[in-house]
């Protein structure tokens, strides 16, 4: 074994956790089924892969637009453009969700108000008028009537 | 600025929800894919992270198919080898499996 195999903070060594991957890899299938080891890594290294190219063309459509930081739209627009259309659905009703969570947990907190001070029906609400704008951006060739802002500012 | 507990209520909040895997280290993976990535906003690592969970989702499913024609319990390199070459999508992961790929596709070496 190489001394590589040890967990190090060079970027050479970033991979994902392997217990999360087996947990993720034994969920899809029967309980009594048993998964190689090498291709429990080799699914992994293939998650890494498509990490890599989804990034690469996410950086692109970044780079086009003409904008300096990588946001959600743009993943989700390189997975179009990569034959991962299908997911594009789940991904971001994942990502409303948990924007959603995000604020509820910050109005629990009850440190900061974020200025929305939504009740959770008006959450929930918020969450279906997102997805519904998005599906039609990207039903509409993806014109977005306006850029809204992904970070809830917190400038008070 | 401090963002209203984007990173930390993630990480430290314990949900099993949709982001499963650690979002830091999918932000490494993605600066180091190419040279000159640029920023990658607090919730990219978000949509990457439920992106991957189906993209393994489908790879493992896609092998398990391969895995159950012949008649074994244990999903193999090669079945997940054959599911990359099986499918279109895939093709970015050819390099990468090129060598577990089944016997039939290596040309043995004559005895």
């Amino acid at each position: 074994m190489e001394p590589m195999d040890i967990v190090g903070k060079s970027k050479e060594d970033a991979s994902l956790p392997k217990a999360t991957m087996t947990k993720i890899i034994k969920e899809m299938l029967p309980p009594d089924v048993r998964v190689a080891r090498d291709a429990q890594d080799l699914l992994i290294e293939c998650c890494v892969e498509f990490i890599n190219l989804i990034s690469s063309e996410s950086n692109e459509v970044c780079n086009r637009e003409d904008k300096r930081t990588i946001a959600p739209e743009h993943v989700l627009k390189a997975l179009q453009a990569l034959g991962f259309g299908e997911y594009i659905e789940e991904v971001y009703a994942a990502y409303e969700q948990h924007k959603i969570e995000t604020m509820q947990d910050s109005l629990k907190g009850g440190k900061w108000s974020n200025g929305a001070e939504m009740t959770e029906e008006e959450a929930v609400a918020e969450q279906q008028r997102m997805f519904a704008e998005a599906r039609a951006r990207m039903n509409g060739g993806g014109v977005a009537p306006k850029q809204p802002d992904p970070d809830p500012s917190v400038e008070s | 600025m401090r963002q209203a507990g984007t990173y930390s209520g993630m990480v430290i909040s314990g949900k099993t929800g949709p982001h499963l895997l650690p979002l830091a280290r999918i932000k490494k993976i993605m600066k180091k894919s190419g040279e000159e990535v640029k920023m990658i906003s607090g919730e990219s690592p978000i949509v990457f992270s439920k992106a991957c969970e189906l993209f393994i989702k489908e790879l493992t499913q896609r092998s398990w198919m391969v895995t159950i024609k012949g008649k074994t319990r244990t999903l193999s390199k090669e079945d997940v080898a054959s599911a990359v070459l099986a499918t279109d999508l895939f093709d970015f992961l050819l390099n990468l499996v090129s060598q577990s790929a089944p016997a039939p596709l290596h040309p043995k070496p004559p005895n």
